[in-house]
């Protein structure tokens, strides 16, 4: 579980069927499933199981019976599956998932963009700290970013990583660490392991 | 009422940028005591108050040619500085309307405004005389502007704006135009949520301050907007601190010595103002930003010794979080000279009405 005292960034907490809803979709970064949580996670939606579907992602954790299992090889794949969904997802569905912070996020963009509301989506933190870094000065994302300072993969500025988060870009903020004194670069620490 | 426009100034580059007497007089000082610390100092933005930017909602001054020109600079290099989420429509024909209606009203030699009805789908006639604009348009028909009508209108208004969107008792940043800010970047924060914007400001969350201006502002009435001043310092009168273009201002924070720092290191205060909106019920909040340097501060002797104790006694997070930190030093000791250590008054005012000769 991850705590934190950043404002901008959300209070995750553990997955539990919303019993007010009629549709459930539960979509696991597969890598991030310890071995025999996926039953534990079964158990806990075992009763909504009948309008359950699961979406394991990634690496393959088992297989159980969470409800009708889908499997996908990327987060990307999820993507695409919301972006080109058939079905019309109502007031009814939740949305529940699990995975790394930019798994997170990338997941609830593309369900917002399809018209899931906030409190229609469940978002619980497990596996690796790694974060999504935003550059300030090219825009570019960073992906997998586990040190207190990274490279940016646009510009190849050093990017001092900010706990400031923006829920839109599921990334939080970099900023070139030697502006004011070009080359003068702090040590680097692996923090978000 | 005429103004002594100064078109030719530059907020970048060769920094030409300076004060009048008479502007660095009317400065919103902010500082009433010789210690600071965050507060919720939100008061009734009245038509009156110890500086003369209050006098009218939106202060029109010497550098409005100018830095409408910056602001246009800026856009161009970075059109991401202005932002609209598609929701804001209406709260972008309030912020149009109001700010139309009190420029033309407040300045009448400079705006125009001949509206044959109030109300969408009349024909309005907008006389902008310093920029040179005659613009022609229906109200509440974006098309017959050049631009949507929030970008429209704070191309010609000096500071930034932003719309907040009220719903779920918080306030959320869904619109700004924001090229002349205080380190902080639309294109990250729009979007979020009051606690989550102010997430980065260090010491204020633990004394509720946020929690208390947010529940105040949840009941901003019609007609009875709010004003607060904030501050920070800028190397240079720089109106483009943002992050985005951080790498080009950063190492003049370097550049700084206690020779040069009265003529290179500005005091930036921030006028914001809340007003909220008719038909949309959002919040426009405007940051209106004015810069003076030490060597103008210190003209007011008032002043130059109460920015010395101010900055001297700053708890360091604050120091830190406002980017002081590399030339504190050299600003102190080019302050130091014009603080006797004499008791001064609380309060801002400059405390005298003509400047001796530079």
């Amino acid at each position: 579980m991850l705590h934190s005292d950043i404002k901008s960034r959300p209070i995750y907490t553990q997955l539990e069927p919303d019993l007010s809803g009629s549709q459930h979709l539960l979509i696991v970064e597969g890598d991030t499933v310890l071995p025999g949580r996926l039953d534990s996670l079964a158990g806990t939606f075992a009763p909504v199981e009948e309008q359950l579907h699961t979406w394991l992602v990634g690496t393959q954790a088992g297989g159980l019976g969470l409800g009708k299992v889908w499997r996908l090889p990327d987060v990307a794949d999820v993507v695409d599956a919301f972006a080109c969904a058939t079905r019309g997802y109502g007031i009814g569905d939740r949305l529940y998932v699990q995975g790394t912070e930019p798994f997170l996020w990338s997941v609830a963009k593309a369900a917002a963009i399809i018209g899931f509301s906030a409190d229609q989506i469940h978002l619980h933190h497990a596996g690796s700290l790694r974060r999504r870094v935003w550059c300030t000065h090219c825009h570019t994302v960073t992906e997998n970013v586990t040190t207190s300072i990274a490279s940016c993969a646009g510009c190849h500025r050093h990017l001092l990583v900010r706990d400031h988060f923006s829920r839109r870009l599921g990334a939080f903020m970099g900023v070139m660490v030697d502006a004011e004194a070009p080359g003068e670069v702090p040590a680097v620490e692996e923090n978000f392991a | 009422m005429s103004i002594a426009f100064k078109p030719e100034e530059t907020f970048r580059g060769d920094y030409s940028y300076r004060n009048s007497d008479a502007a660095v007089l009317r400065f919103p000082f902010p500082f009433p005591e010789d210690r600071y610390m965050y507060s919720v100092n939100i008061e009734p933005h009245v038509r009156s108050g110890p500086s003369d930017v209050f006098l009218r909602p939106f202060d029109v001054d010497e550098h409005y040619i100018a830095e409408c020109r910056d602001k246009a600079i800026t856009l161009e290099r970075d059109p991401g500085r202005c932002q609209v989420l598609p929701h804001m429509m209406m709260a972008q024909w309030d912020t149009l309307e109001l700010l139309m209606e009190s420029l033309s009203a407040d300045y009448p030699e400079q705006f125009s405004l001949i509206k044959e009805g109030d109300d969408f789908g009349s024909r309005w006639t907008w006389i902008n005389r310093p920029l040179g604009i005659e613009q022609s348009f229906i109200f509440g028909n974006a098309e017959t502007l050049p631009c949507e009508p929030f970008e429209y209108i704070t191309r010609q208004a000096q500071g930034d704006f932003a719309i907040c969107d009220q719903r779920d008792d918080n306030l959320y940043m869904d619109a700004g135009m924001v090229t002349s800010q205080a380190d902080w970047s639309l294109e990250f924060d729009v979007g979020m949520s009051f606690m989550e914007w102010h997430g980065p400001v260090p010491l204020a969350h633990q004394s509720g301050v946020f929690e208390r201006a947010l529940k105040y502002l949840l009941m901003l009435r019609l007609g009875q907007p709010v004003r607060r001043l904030n501050w920070t310092m800028s190397i240079n009168p720089r109106l483009d601190t943002s992050p985005e273009s951080y790498p080009e201002w950063g190492p003049d924070r370097a550049s700084v010595t206690p020779d040069n720092a009265g003529q290179k290191v500005h005091l930036r205060v921030e006028l914001q103002t809340l007003w909220r909106l008719p038909r949309s019920n959002a919040i426009l909040f405007p940051i209106r930003c004015y810069l003076a340097s030490l060597e103008d501060l210190a003209r007011v002797p008032k002043w130059g010794a109460r920015l010395h104790r101010v900055l001297s006694s700053l708890p360091p997070q604050l120091v830190e979080y406002k980017g002081l930190t590399r030339y504190l030093p050299a600003a102190l000791e080019w302050l130091a000279q014009h603080d006797d250590g004499r008791e001064l008054p609380v309060g801002t005012e400059a405390g005298i009405t003509t400047l001796s000769p530079r």
